[in-house]
């Protein structure tokens, strides 16, 4: 079950994926392309975490020793799941050939997870007919935990599968999204932990032919929430459409680092993530990672990061990196922005007779809501929309 | 490689007449690769210099040793400190007639019609001093008049030394990182510049204009000063491809724009494709100042170089123009850095990339605004032109902001040059290759309309230079 990337040949030290330069010596290289960092599913080939690897410089990384490189309890948990016809859920062995097939762990903790779970729980899709289906994780408890997921759609198959995160817990995840040929998946992962709650996760999508995956990511609660899509675009007329949505309030650390690669032709990729920052050492970080392959030609390629700063002593980090082997794509460009309140907007509802605070309330929620109703379920946004307004109503009381 | 690159024991006796330095032992010293505390001191004691210097170096050194090569950017790994000879003032030798200039460093001065009498002066130091003294001796008065003070750096340090003690390796401490610190240790030449209050230099300082026997060394270290309300455009004196044999050139840039002053400081780097060229570049902009980086790269085998702006004083600003061309074999990791740290401070950076025939150009860049730098404002637009399958373009820039009502912006964009776009040009009637250069001169046009004329032009040509024979 153990594997390790192709990237990591025998020149290769142990030191983050920095290969040791040919002619051996102490020299090295750094790596020179987002696909090449090193990648393993044991926690024994990572070095050491210091918190000053790309994959960990912006991250608390003290906070999280124990899911870095703790002991992990791995066993199967608990979990609600209404059943929906087209969708299975079953926990499966760690020797399930589905395991492994959408990436590979780049950091110490997410090798850690893979290292550690006994039981995957695999959620399989079958049938074109739309449905919805909901997976409730609300019990994990405190302690150090592992958990594997795979999310496979069937060829041609479609949903929109939503995980809800809620109360306490200290997780570190892997989750796959193999998405079969033609099929159209919707993934939404949201984070509503309570306080003290701290999760490192990472989703590894592999994407088929002329298929398409839609990935939403919302965060809300939790101390420190990490959660790193990847989309692996290997396929001809494979099709990302990689959303976010985040609210840090004080003390709050959340990240999020996606990163798309274009591995084939035609291949299609949108990435949108918007954030909002509240309260005294909220703290937002964002990196998205394009790579465009030789092999990516006729790409289409577009990622952007908003965010909006509502107070004071907020830090929002926002890193669009983009890497293009060559020159016959159809489009790339990324952008981000980081701001406070447009005044005019501001200006224009208290015109209207609004009183600032709601005239500010409606900003955000107008700034945030567009990446909402993308999701495309009613029920969802709704409870979504409420959270953030519950958010919202808590930073006026602290102001 | 490092052999062909450094090797030059025909130039250690030119080493000894330069520095007027006949003694046999020190002549032995000259030849000597690698870097230690004796080669060190015995740079600073050729150079005469006071106590405090030669600590700085010593200390820089132990820096040096002991930091580790950049764990981001580019490969590196060919370089070897070890056989390098840090004995940059006497390494350096002008070629003494046209003949004497490598096949291709010629056939550039060729196509970018540089007339007979500037390759004289280009190629044949003696006879080039003779030809600009007159020039240089009028600029030179000028500027004594209104008190600008326009050394090489040696020499200032001999003659200025209370400017040094105040602002050397303030801007850029020999810990800011391994190149830095290497700098430090060995630095040799590059430009002084102080301009007093309120005055105006109204014609470009280039290094150019002054009489440098020993030429710019591989370690350079230029320091600015521009004192309150002054104005100063400092041109790197690089106007034509000056033929540079070293295999490492690490310099140091340290700029200080006080109180409402301005300095704009333009460089065209197009050093051969045989060199890493890893260069630290930073102002600081105090209260009102302006700051204004206008950086081409065309040369070289590897740059690193990401010159920054640290906005210090209310309303300072700060503005970054950057070109950066990369052909086959070439890696330009270049970008820009803008930190700010008081209220009310502006930058703009505008980075354009081309890469060709397996080259690599990017953009790598950091903004950050400080919690106290309210109401700033930062924009960064990147630009890179696609003109084949196998080149590669880069962005990778980080934004950190800790202010609640700061505005900023990032965006990249990545066209590719389309066959309509040249079948367009073709069908009026221009050629392949022409039709191409003239996209590629849209392209950086921006940049290249705030250069003085004739650099505008050097650069259009080195680029077109570059480009020929990219497509077809």
């Amino acid at each position: 079950m153990t594997t390790t990337s192709p990237a990591t040949s025998s020149t290769e030290t142990e030191q983050h994926g920095f290969k040791a330069h040919s002619d051996g010596g102490d020299a090295f290289v750094p790596v020179q392309t987002r696909s090449e960092r090193f990648a393993s599913t044991d926690v024994a080939a990572f070095p050491a975490v210091t918190g000053r690897e790309p994959a960990w410089k912006y991250t608390p990384v003290a906070q999280l020793a124990d899911l870095i490189d703790g002991e992990l309890d791995g066993s199967e948990y608990s979990f609600e799941a209404p059943a929906v016809d087209g969708v299975a859920v079953a926990w499966v062995g760690r020797d399930d050939k589905r395991i492994g097939t959408a990436g590979t762990p780049e950091n110490k903790a997410a090798a850690n997870a893979w290292t550690a779970f006994e039981k995957a729980l695999v959620i399989s899709v079958t049938g074109e007919e739309e449905k919805t289906f909901r997976l409730h994780r609300t019990a994990l408890g405190n302690t150090a935990r592992a958990a594997h997921t795979v999310i496979e759609a069937a060829p041609h198959s479609r949903a929109l599968v939503i995980l809800e995160n809620a109360g306490q817990a200290a997780l570190t995840e892997n989750i796959e999204i193999i998405v079969g040929d033609g099929a159209q998946l919707t993934v939404v992962s949201v984070q509503e932990w309570a306080e003290d709650a701290r999760h490192l996760a990472e989703h590894f999508a592999e994407i088929g032919r002329d298929a398409k995956l839609k990935h939403v990511a919302v965060t809300l609660g939790g101390k420190i929430v990490r959660v790193n899509p990847s989309t692996h675009l290997g396929s001809q007329g494979a099709d990302i459409e990689s959303l976010g949505v985040y609210f840090a309030d004080a003390h709050q650390h959340l990240e999020q680092h996606v990163y798309v690669d274009h591995d084939a032709e035609n291949t299609r990729s949108r990435v949108s993530y918007k954030g909002a920052l509240q309260g005294e050492g909220a703290h937002t970080v964002w990196i998205g990672d394009v790579l465009i392959r030789q092999t990516g030609t006729a790409t289409d390629s577009y990622e952007e990061n908003r965010n909006l700063v509502l107070s004071e002593g907020t830090r929002a980090d926002s890193v669009p990196n983009l890497e293009i082997e060559t020159g016959d794509i159809a489009g790339a460009g990324h952008a981000s922005a980081t701001g406070r309140f447009d005044d005019e907007q501001l200006f224009y509802l208290m015109a209207r007779g609004i009183a600032e605070a709601d005239a500010r309330r409606l900003v955000v929620h107008g700034f945030l809501v567009e990446i909402i109703q993308r999701i495309g379920d009613a029920e969802l946004g709704e409870r979504i929309e409420a959270a953030i307004e519950r958010e919202l109503a808590a930073g006026d009381l602290q102001s | 490689m490092s052999d062909v690159l450094i090797d030059r024991p025909e130039l250690d006796s030119l080493g000894v007449y330069e520095f007027g330095w006949s003694d046999s032992d020190a002549a032995g010293q000259s030849a000597k690769r690698g870097i230690s505390k004796e080669v060190v001191a015995n740079i600073s004691n050729l150079k005469n210099e006071q106590d405090w210097m030669l600590q700085r170096r010593l200390k820089a050194l132990q820096i040096f040793e002991r930091k580790p090569m950049p764990a981001w950017g580019a490969d590196l790994s060919a370089i070897d400190f070890d056989n390098i000879k840090y004995f940059v003032r006497s390494t350096e030798k002008q070629a003494q007639t046209w003949e004497d200039l490598p096949e291709d460093i010629k056939n550039t001065y060729e196509k970018l019609g540089i007339p007979e009498a500037e390759r004289q002066r280009l190629v044949a130091g003696v006879a080039a001093q003779y030809e600009s003294e007159v020039v240089y001796h009028q600029i030179r008065e000028d500027l004594e008049q209104q008190g600008v003070i326009f050394l090489d750096t040696d020499t200032a340090l001999r003659e200025h030394p209370e400017f040094f003690e105040e602002y050397f390796g303030t801007v850029i401490p020999s810990g800011d990182n391994k190149f830095a610190a290497l700098n430090t240790a060995v630095w040799s030449g590059g430009s002084f510049v102080y301009v007093p209050k309120g005055v105006h230099v109204e014609i470009p300082l280039q290094a150019y204009f002054r009489i440098n026997t020993e030429n710019m060394g591989q370690f350079e270290r230029t320091l600015i000063i521009a004192d309150e309300g002054s104005y100063v455009h400092y041109i790197e004196g690089c106007t034509a491809p000056i033929y540079k044999s070293d295999s490492l050139h690490s310099a140091v840039v340290e700029i200080i724009v006080k109180k409402n002053a301005r300095v704009r400081y333009t460089t065209i780097q197009n050093w051969s494709t045989n060199v890493y060229n890893l260069v630290t570049k930073r102002a600081i902009a105090e209260e009102g100042a302006t700051m204004e980086w206008i950086d081409g790269n065309i040369g070289s085998k590897v740059t690193m170089k990401y010159p920054s702006i640290y906005l210090t004083g209310e309303h300072a600003k700060g503005e970054t123009l950057s070109v950066a061309f990369a052909g086959p074999g070439q890696h330009q990791d270049t970008g820009a850095k803008m930190i700010h740290m008081a209220p009310h401070t502006q930058s703009t950076i505008l980075s354009k990339s081309i890469a060709r025939g397996g080259g690599r150009a990017g953009y790598r860049g950091e903004v950050r605004v400080d919690a106290n730098a309210h109401h700033s404002k930062n924009t960064v637009a990147c630009d890179a032109l696609l003109v084949d399958r196998i080149s590669r373009s880069d962005t990778y820039p980080a934004i950190d902001i800790r202010v609640d009502d700061a505005e900023l912006g990032h965006e990249a964009t990545v066209t590719k040059v389309s066959e309509e776009q040249l079948f367009y040009l073709m069908s009026r009637g221009l050629e392949q290759d022409e039709a191409m250069a003239m996209i590629v001169r849209g392209f950086i046009e921006p940049i290249a309309r705030e250069l003085p004329m004739e650099y505008a032009l050097e650069l259009n040509k080195l680029i077109e230079m570059g480009m020929e024979g990219s497509v077809g």
